[in-house]
């Protein structure tokens, strides 16, 4: 699903440029759940960001689903990013002005679904994440935790083929954050791809595949024991 | 712990950089417009209040109906002010004011003309105040021949030395001895005399006519009389005097006429303002004054509003501060004061540019409202006083929004984040304030562009001739006009120089009534007529069309004493179907013996004989028995200059040594409209201003609103949002905005607009809707583009630095 080649990305200032990812080398199959570690500033974020089609590479080739994305435009970045994936933040991300549902609703919004199509389907995703009861509230009066389901919800909601996961449960306590894993985990098993990155190594746990990125540098890949019972 | 306030509001000041600019300068704008407008309203309000009797001086004007018409004029008849003080012991004193169009007078061998000259009684100076430099008030203009002129012309014409007895050739054809030398009026006087002359000078005939009271004298109006009443005079009982007054000494020529008369008396100080008379000096109009006002107030509005919007807007990031303080132990009362010491020490600085800004443009002001303002008055302890009180009302108006709503914020609350930024409230308040301010611009704009249609109008408006290519010369004096005819001639033998005719008027100047009778089936009838004398070619020259008819012919005898032509707007008032050959006896005595009988031999198609602010009267044109002192000619577009030129060496030829001056009828025509035009500007610049005003205010407002909406504009573009989305969503509320104010705007706009036509006008233009239009789309478009400065940056930025901020 994902073949990223020799994938550098630097960034420039007038005076110094940093590199924060030398020469990656990724292939990311379809229903993987995949865990992305290492320290703050070694570039976990930068690789999410253009994995998500956030941002562009400096150099190498990033093949999408069988498309080259690496030199699209904006607009072209834009529109294949609404289509096929979902992004769940550390910290939510939800718009305060706008209820559960206005924000659960925002992508189809943006993808053009009819209205009565989009109602049934918020609906239906916001039942999925027992979160029907609190359509009509604003963030601001839910949990930490019913923020980051509505978060998911809104990620799943246009059922992209990939879940990006920024960190997920950082802004929760460990009650909330197992059930985000949890919830994560039964995506996965019906089908959705996963990339989340994690600090924490009780989330990785949850993924059956971690990549451990050190200075920009892959370091490490080692399938984790779910996935290694998964092959075997 | 004031020190502290002055020290953290100017920190604040600096800390929020953009805001304070934009603050500032819409206050110093706002209120530099206000000074010019308490400037203009100051000098308005206070004509001819420099006269310390003021309150006790009255001017006397004439309302006079004749047959079924009223007329009133501004001026009153020679024996009316002496009679007046005879008859009234009230009256303590008169003065009799007659005008003296273009005077030349020749000092030396230098020739001047001048247009501020009065024929004046002597005792003017007891009545007004003037301030002599040289010569006693007492005596100046008692003898015949005395002049006292100002001390500028006294500069003009003899430089330093004191003028007292030197004596000037004049075009009254006597020479005027100089017998004093008084200080300048001040520009704000209704008559600006800069030279009188005692008013024996101008008698012509035996000096015991001129000071008879024979009944006829009192009917035919032409100086100005004013009256210093005694202390405490009851006006309304004077004035229930004047049925007697008439009865004794107007009331045998009036039933002979069909006429009566009543003097009214108008305090000297509401003269400019409040009086429309006919045969009057330039006068102000109360209505314009009301106008200025109300601008001035709607700019300092607009200012105030841009202060309270981006404070409240800023509320958010001072909440935190709010909090801090309070919990240290600030109490509320302590942070009204921070917060308005803010808006004080904002207002001050604004106050500085805007007296720095009124000295720059105080020039261009005086030029645009004609007046001659120094800054002088800007020291003046009620001009201070008014404009601290602005500045103070201001500063609190603008100052206590924040201060009441920013100090009532709980710390609990604020400091636990829970405040949502500015809060909901507030936003409302926002929104209602960009409504009231799009609406008074776009109520500006609108008037704007409804006064530049009528002046397009007035100016583009078939009056009936062709004004265009047409030249006015004045001939001053008698020996002059008697060789009118060769001088005519010898211009015809320039190409350029169509055709030549001598009149007593053209449109728009020296129009003047007379009483005529006019065939009736009730047999004559007295009616004021306009009336112009002229030669054979006035019609041609001006272009004007017969309907009827036929034009004066030099080979017909009788029409030089015998023919009239008429306009349709007389057949229709007096009711000839048939107007040819109808009878109008003219020049008759009071008894009705002697004068002229004539038979209408043309009717001319109504044509704007006024300006369009009067409706077309009926109007009689008959051929002149004298030379008349103007000379109009028809004159080829190309080669102006050049035309001129030659026109000018055969004036010297003719006119010996009389300094050549010429008019183009055009022009004489605009300056009938110099007050609308004048408006036109001030709409023009105060649209401006406020559009300008307004759209500061919204530059902070979106800059604010980009701020906070950073975060979820990022998250909408990840989640697919394209530009064009964000721009949608960002420009509706802006959009919605303007709408509402737009639809309060235009019912506003098109109601006064419509009041200011039709009471200004007789001929208007009609509202055009596309100007509402117009005026709607050029603000939600400036609008947009202003908002766009800071939205646009926010929306093509990179969404993830907008969700790394948290």
């Amino acid at each position: 699903m994902i073949h990223i080649q020799q994938l550098s990305k630097v960034f420039r200032t007038d005076e110094v440029e940093t590199t924060a990812l030398s020469k990656i080398n990724i292939q990311i199959e379809q229903g993987q759940f995949v865990a992305i570690m290492g320290p703050s500033g070694c570039g976990k974020s930068t690789l999410l960001n253009i994995i998500g089609l956030l941002d562009n590479p400096t150099k190498g080739s990033y093949s999408f689903v069988g498309h080259e994305v690496s030199a699209f435009s904006e607009r072209q970045r834009a529109s294949f990013r609404k289509e096929n994936i979902g992004f769940v933040f550390q910290n939510f991300n939800l718009i305060d002005e706008l209820s559960v549902f206005a924000n659960v609703e925002l992508p189809l919004f943006y993808q053009g679904v009819a209205p009565a199509d989009r109602r049934r389907r918020v609906e239906e995703v916001l039942k999925q994440m027992q979160m029907e009861h609190r359509s009509k509230h604003f963030p601001l009066q839910l949990s930490g935790g019913q923020q980051q389901r509505v978060a998911v919800a809104r990620a799943i909601v246009s059922r992209p083929a990939l879940i990006l996961a920024d960190e997920p449960t950082g802004n929760l306590d460990s009650v909330h954050g197992t059930e985000v894993m949890e919830l994560l985990k039964k995506l996965n098993a019906q089908g959705t791809t996963i990339i989340m990155v994690t600090h924490s190594q009780r989330d990785a746990s949850y993924a059956n595949r971690i990549i451990r990125l050190f200075d920009g540098q892959m370091v490490a890949e080692n399938l984790t024991h779910h996935a290694e019972s998964l092959i075997a | 712990m004031f020190r502290n306030y002055i020290f953290s509001a100017y920190r604040n000041l600096l800390k929020t950089r953009f805001y304070s600019l934009l603050n500032i300068l819409g206050l110093s704008l706002g209120f530099s417009a206000v000074i010019f407008i308490l400037l203009f309203v100051n000098d308005e309000l206070n004509y001819d209040k420099h006269n310390l009797k003021h309150e006790r001086i009255y001017r006397v004007h004439s309302a006079f109906k004749i047959g079924e018409m009223d007329d009133n004029f501004a001026i009153t008849a020679l024996p009316l002010g002496p009679a007046f003080k005879l008859e009234f012991p009230e009256v303590q004193e008169m003065v009799r004011i007659a005008r003296i169009n273009d005077l030349l007078i020749k000092v030396e061998n230098k020739e001047y003309y001048e247009t501020q000259f009065f024929l004046v009684d002597s005792t003017i100076f007891d009545i007004f105040t003037n301030e002599f430099i040289y010569g006693q008030p007492e005596n100046a203009l008692t003898e015949i021949n005395s002049l006292v002129i100002t001390e500028s012309l006294s500069r003009k014409y003899f430089g330093d030395q004191n003028p007292i007895g030197e004596v000037v050739e004049s075009g009254l054809n006597v020479p005027l001895k100089i017998t004093g030398v008084i200080k300048d009026l001040p520009m704000n006087s209704h008559i600006l005399y800069e030279g009188l002359i005692s008013i024996i000078t101008g008698v012509q005939g035996p000096v015991e006519d001129f000071n008879s009271f024979e009944a006829e004298r009192f009917w035919s109006v032409n100086l100005f009389t004013f009256v210093l009443l005694n202390e405490n005079t009851d006006i309304d009982a004077l004035s229930q005097k004047f049925p007697a007054f008439y009865e004794k000494y107007m009331k045998s020529v009036g039933d002979q006429i069909n006429a009566t008369f009543t003097p009214v008396l108008t305090p000297l100080a509401d003269m400019h303002l409040y009086n429309r008379l006919k045969a009057d000096l330039p006068t102000g109009n109360i209505a314009y004054v009301y106008i200025f006002v109300a601008v001035g107030i709607f700019i300092l509005l607009l200012a105030a509003i841009n202060y309270m919007n981006m404070a409240t807007a800023r509320s958010a990031r001072r909440a935190r501060e709010v909090g801090i303080r309070k919990v240290v132990g600030a109490h509320r009362g302590q942070l009204i004061a921070q917060f308005l010491t803010e808006s004080f020490m904002m207002v001050f600085v604004a106050v500085i540019i805007a007296l720095a800004l009124v000295g720059i443009c105080i020039d261009d002001f005086n030029e645009l409202a004609g007046k001659k303002i120094t800054m002088e008055l800007l020291t003046e302890p009620f001009i201070i006083f008014i404009l601290s009180s602005i500045a103070f009302v201001l500063a609190l108006l603008s100052g206590s929004y924040p201060a009441f709503y920013l100090s009532s914020f709980l710390p609990v609350k604020v400091l636990r984040g829970s405040l949502s930024s500015g809060g909901r409230n507030s936003g409302w308040l926002r929104r209602i304030l960009v409504v009231l301010q799009f609406t008074i611009a776009i109520s500006l704009i609108i008037g704007t562009m409804v006064v530049n249609d009528q002046l397009r109008y007035l100016k583009n408006k078939d009056l009936g001739f062709d004004k265009e290519n047409l030249v006015v010369l004045q001939l001053q004096d008698t020996s002059f006009r008697n060789k009118v005819i060769p001088f005519r001639e010898a211009l015809l033998q320039h190409p350029a120089i169509l055709s030549v005719t001598n009149a007593n008027g053209v449109p728009g100047r020296s129009n003047q009534k007379t009483v005529m009778r006019i065939e009736s089936e009730e047999g004559w009838k007295d009616h004021a007529i306009m009336l112009t004398q002229a030669d054979y070619n006035y019609l041609d020259v001006l272009n004007i069309k017969l309907t009827d008819g036929r034009n004066f012919d030099r080979n017909m005898g009788s029409d030089a004493t015998e023919a009239a032509i008429i306009n349709q707007a007389f057949a229709r008032q007096y009711g000839w179907d048939e107007p040819l050959g109808k009878k109008i006896h003219y020049d008759f005595e009071i008894d009705g013996s002697g004068g002229r009988i004539l038979k209408v031999i043309g009717v001319v198609a109504d044509y704007h004989i006024q300006s369009l602010h009067n409706p077309i009267e009926p109007y009689v044109i008959m051929l002149n028995t004298r030379p008349a002192f103007m000379l109009l000619l028809k004159v080829r577009g190309q080669n102006f200059s050049e035309t001129l030129a030659f026109t000018q060496t055969e004036w010297d030829h003719f006119a010996s040594g009389k300094p050549f001056d010429y008019k183009l009828l055009e022009n004489m025509l605009s300056e009938d409209y110099r007050n609308e035009s004048r408006i036109g500007m001030i709409f023009e610049l105060a649209a401006l201003l406020t559009v300008f005003i307004a759209l500061l205010g919204l530059l902070g407002l979106s800059s604010y609103v980009a701020e906070q909406k950073t975060k979820e504009i990022g998250i909408r573009k990840i989640l697919g949002a394209s530009v064009g989305n964000l721009m949608k969503m960002l420009y509706s509320e802006l959009g919605l905005l303007i709408l509402i104010a737009f639809v309060l705007a235009v019912p506003l706009a098109w109601w006064r607009l419509e009041i200011w036509l039709e009471s200004s006008f007789v001929y208007h233009t009609d509202i055009n809707p596309l100007s509402f239009l117009v005026a709607g789309i050029a603000a939600f478009l400036v609008g947009l583009l202003t908002i766009s400065f800071h939205l646009l940056k926010v929306v093509r930025s990179n969404p993830v630095e907008a969700i790394k901020f948290e």
